[in-house]
């Protein structure tokens, strides 16, 4: 007490009343004990009163009470386990003098112990000298590190995960070399050679090329990128080199010219020119390959064309001049093929401008050539067969059996191959060419003459050596009566071949002027054929017809048609003499008694003579009423009719 | 009666001298499908076409010691197809840098009358054989892989046999004289068959 350290002793009642409830916050709740009434209630609901024998003997009745009482006893001594609460009145009484015995017992030795000390002493229970020792701060310090520890290592596992995220986004947007290189590789040809990339782009996979270049490019991997700058949008980890002289863009120029005036400029084609407008999607790789390839592909067509325009004997040789090649498919025509490469970014280039003319024709050209350097290339290749016996060179079947099958000169080239590049051009442009100057031929006749009108119609399905267009000749007004100048006109490479509705096959050449005159002429039998057709109309008849009259002034273009019609009673008849040059000439025959001037002689015995038709009286047809010549004639011939 | 004797003077064909690059390597019958298929991959797009010859080859004893030699091959399978002729010069021996085997080459298609014609001209006939198999090309360059079969009966085709369990491979192409590049572009084909097939040059002297 006055030398150990304090201790603390702490003395609690026993617990008499049972613990109903233990709240969560530590309190306990006890049952009530039962008061009096509860009690003697809770006594009287034992007794039974039905067991009771009865109120017969009182005295025996306390006997035989106490014999129950000791029965009773007896019974709950022996069975003690089994019912132990109703034993004996005394028995809660006893139970709680004992526990409180116990305690005294407890207290009393407690107390001994701490005012004797002899055998047993208290003695406080060690406890961490740090509890209450250490001060607070220190403990701040304490938790403080181990809590950055902790801090730490989260920080650094999610510093990680940044990284690896962070990792994942760059390269989905930066495509990595090696993506990229698969890229390439799925549209080009690559191949490693010792430490570097090569790759192919000439067509020598699509058939035997003719030029003899290389067309190698080297991939390389771009390095210059500076990671801690932003990186551009459109940086591509990949790089192509190309050799030097595949560098710009080249196209072919394909131009018709004339040289005379009596037609325009047909103008000016370029074949293969591409502006290439990079989609979102290319790679600039693909457009420089791609430019390459093209730049390729025109110098192998070119140099094809050169080689046959040398070799090709015509009757006007070509010219072949650095890289243009010049040709004549018509006297005052020319073509010229032109090869235009043009390097890097030349801004001084002269930039043809884009005008393309709304001509159709040209654009025919267009598609046509494209079709034919296509089709060029393949045609190296579907075409062979394997030779049999195996160890036979490859070539033509036809030509392997020349030999044995003795073939002569003749036989052989015509199993040749028949034409080049260039004569096929020459051929398309000379073709070209015709279409444009017939149609311009008949669409300036239709302006300048408008009595007989000309129709054309054009088929609208053409080859590409042919071309065909029906002319119509009519009247306006008489399209279904006059209907017999219809001419079929085939244009071909150099000669027009005309089928007329009668069965008549001519052939013009490519002299414009043919073309005109003959449509000229056609016009001028138009005219007396619809007389003819008129005169069935009117109920006239023909008295005769020439196609081509052998009288009169002989006509420079074609033949004057000449035609003679009488009215239905007879009085009157009309003739007429059209010519292309000499224009139209209609006389008039009169009756006899209608003649004013005629001399009166005595060979006319009768009278019924003079009903007989006289002279003729030539009409002023330009001062005729009427808008065409049919119609003015159809005015004539119903003034001649008489009214019934 | 023996043939007078001959003097052989340089053959030419014509103005054209052709010459024939070759390669050649053998491959079991175990690995032969999976190198048609490879050459099927690789070579031109074309349906994979057979081909069963016939071939023939005449002698021609001369003054000098060599004999001269021809060709003489037809199609079995296409027996409307001409008979071919061809005469393989010495190997030239050029620059040990060359990768394919360079001899002249003249070839000449024939007709049907072409057996007799060459025993009538004083030829003894040496050996026949047939070849069974299978032709590619790509581009100039030809591929043939076949089988060589024994003649058991002269004359009777029908009648053969094997003559071992592998398939010869050549790698052939016909050009002018003076082109290297040909044969830097066999070198190129044949080193992608090289896993399957090697294929060099081989000189027929030093077999002999």
């Amino acid at each position: 007490m006055s030398g150990g350290p304090a201790v603390q002793i702490s003395i609690e009642s026993a617990c008499e009343k049972q613990v109903q409830e233990v709240a969560l916050d530590g309190t306990e709740t006890y049952v009530q004990p039962l008061s009096m009434s509860q009690n003697l209630a809770k006594l009287a609901q034992r007794i039974d009163f039905g067991q009771g024998s009865g109120s017969e003997d009182e005295g025996g009745e306390g006997e035989a009470r106490g014999q129950e009482w000791g029965k009773q006893e007896q019974e709950e001594d022996e069975a003690t386990v089994k019912f132990q609460p109703s034993l004996w009145p005394w028995d809660s009484v006893r139970n709680n003098l004992r526990s409180a015995l116990t305690e005294m017992c407890v207290l009393y030795d407690v107390l001994s112990v701490v005012k004797e000390k002899k055998y047993m002493t208290l003695d406080p229970v060690s406890q961490d000298s740090t509890v209450g020792k250490t001060p607070p701060v220190l403990q701040l310090l304490g938790k403080k590190k181990s809590l950055a520890t902790a801090a730490q290592l989260l920080l650094k596992g999610a510093e990680k995960l940044n990284k690896s995220v962070a990792e994942n986004q760059e390269n989905r947007r930066q495509r990595d070399f090696n993506s990229e290189l698969l890229r390439l590789r799925s549209q080009w040809k690559l191949r490693k050679v010792s430490d570097k990339i090569l790759g192919d782009l000439s067509y020598r996979s699509a058939g035997r090329s003719l030029f003899p270049h290389q067309g190698t490019f080297e991939v390389i991997k771009n390095t210059d990128i500076d990671l801690d700058k932003k990186i551009p949008e459109d940086y591509c980890p990949l790089d192509v080199q190309i050799p030097s002289d595949l560098e710009g863009s080249a196209y072919i120029k394909v131009s018709i010219q004339k040289q005379a005036p009596d037609i325009g400029d047909l103008g000016t084609i370029n074949l293969f020119r591409r502006q290439l407008k990079p989609k979102s999607g290319t790679q600039p790789w693909h457009l420089k390959l791609e430019a390459a390839q093209n730049v390729l592909l025109c110098k192998e067509i070119f140099a094809q064309l050169s080689r046959e325009a040398v070799q090709i004997k015509s009757q006007i040789p070509h010219i072949v001049v650095k890289n243009q090649i010049i040709s004549q498919p018509f006297p005052g025509l020319q073509l010229s093929i032109s090869l235009c490469h043009s390097t890097g970014d030349k801004k001084n280039q002269k930039s043809t401008p884009d005008k393309n003319k709304p001509d159709d024709h040209l654009y025919v050209l267009e598609h046509n050539l494209h079709q034919l350097m296509r089709e060029f290339h393949k045609q190296t290749l579907s075409s062979v067969v394997m030779p049999h016996p195996a160890s036979a060179p490859f070539g033509n079947k036809r030509m392997r059996l020349a030999g044995p099958m003795a073939y002569d000169k003749a036989e052989i080239t015509s199993l040749q191959q028949s034409e080049g590049l260039l004569e096929k051009i020459i051929k398309q442009a000379k073709h070209i060419f015709l279409r444009s100057r017939t149609a311009r031929t008949i669409d300036s006749l239709a302006s300048r003459i408008e009595d007989p009108q000309i129709q054309a119609h054009w088929s609208n399905i053409n080859d590409v050596y042919e071309s065909s267009v029906k002319v119509l000749i009519t009247s306006q007004g008489y399209e279904q009566i006059c209907k017999s100048i219809q001419l079929q006109l085939t244009i071909g490479v150099e000669q027009i071949r005309v089928v007329h509705r009668d069965g008549r096959v001519i052939t013009l050449s490519h002299q414009e002027q043919e073309l005109q005159d003959f449509l000229l002429s056609q016009m001028s039998q138009h005219q007396v054929h619809a007389v003819q057709q008129l005169a069935k109309v009117m109920g006239w008849h023909v008295l005769s017809f020439s196609n081509h009259v052998g009288l009169g002034s002989v006509e420079s273009i074609g033949n004057a048609s000449a035609i003679t019609v009488a009215s239905s009673n007879g009085e009157y008849s009309v003739s007429v003499r059209n010519g292309p040059e000499s224009g139209c000439k209609v006389m008039v025959q009169f009756p006899r008694n209608q003649c004013k001037d005629l001399l009166k002689s005595d060979v006319i015995q009768d009278n019924k003579w003079n009903y007989l038709r006289g002279p003729h009286k030539e009409v002023h047809w330009s001062k005729m009423e009427g808008r065409n010549f049919v119609y003015k004639m159809e005015l004539l011939m119903a003034a001649l009719t008489p009214c019934p | 009666m023996e043939a007078p004797p001959v003097a052989v003077m340089p053959v030419t064909g014509g103005s054209i001298h052709m010459m024939e690059y070759l390669l050649q390597g053998s491959v079991l019958d175990q690995a032969l499908e999976s190198l048609l298929h490879r050459l099927r991959g690789l070579c031109d797009n074309m349906e994979p076409e057979s081909f069963v010859d016939h071939e023939m080859v005449f002698l021609l004893k001369g003054q000098q010691g060599s004999p001269f030699i021809l060709r003489a091959r037809h199609s079995l399978d296409r027996p409307a197809a001409p008979w071919h002729l061809r005469y393989l010069g010495q190997p030239e021996v050029g620059d040990k840098s060359r990768h394919a085997l360079v001899r002249n080459c003249v070839d000449v298609s024939a007709s049907h009358s072409l057996h007799d014609f060459l025993l009538e001209m004083g030829f003894r006939m040496d050996h026949e054989f047939v070849a069974k198999g299978h032709i590619f090309r790509k581009g100039a360059l030809k591929v043939v892989v076949f089988k060589l079969f024994r003649i058991l009966l002269p004359g009777n085709t029908e009648n053969t046999e094997p003559l071992s369990l592998s398939n010869l491979v050549e790698l052939s192409v016909l050009a002018p004289a003076g082109q290297d590049t040909v044969s830097d572009d066999m070198r190129n084909f044949a080193e992608q068959l090289k896993p399957l097939v090697h294929l060099d040059k081989i000189d027929p002297k030093r077999l002999m």
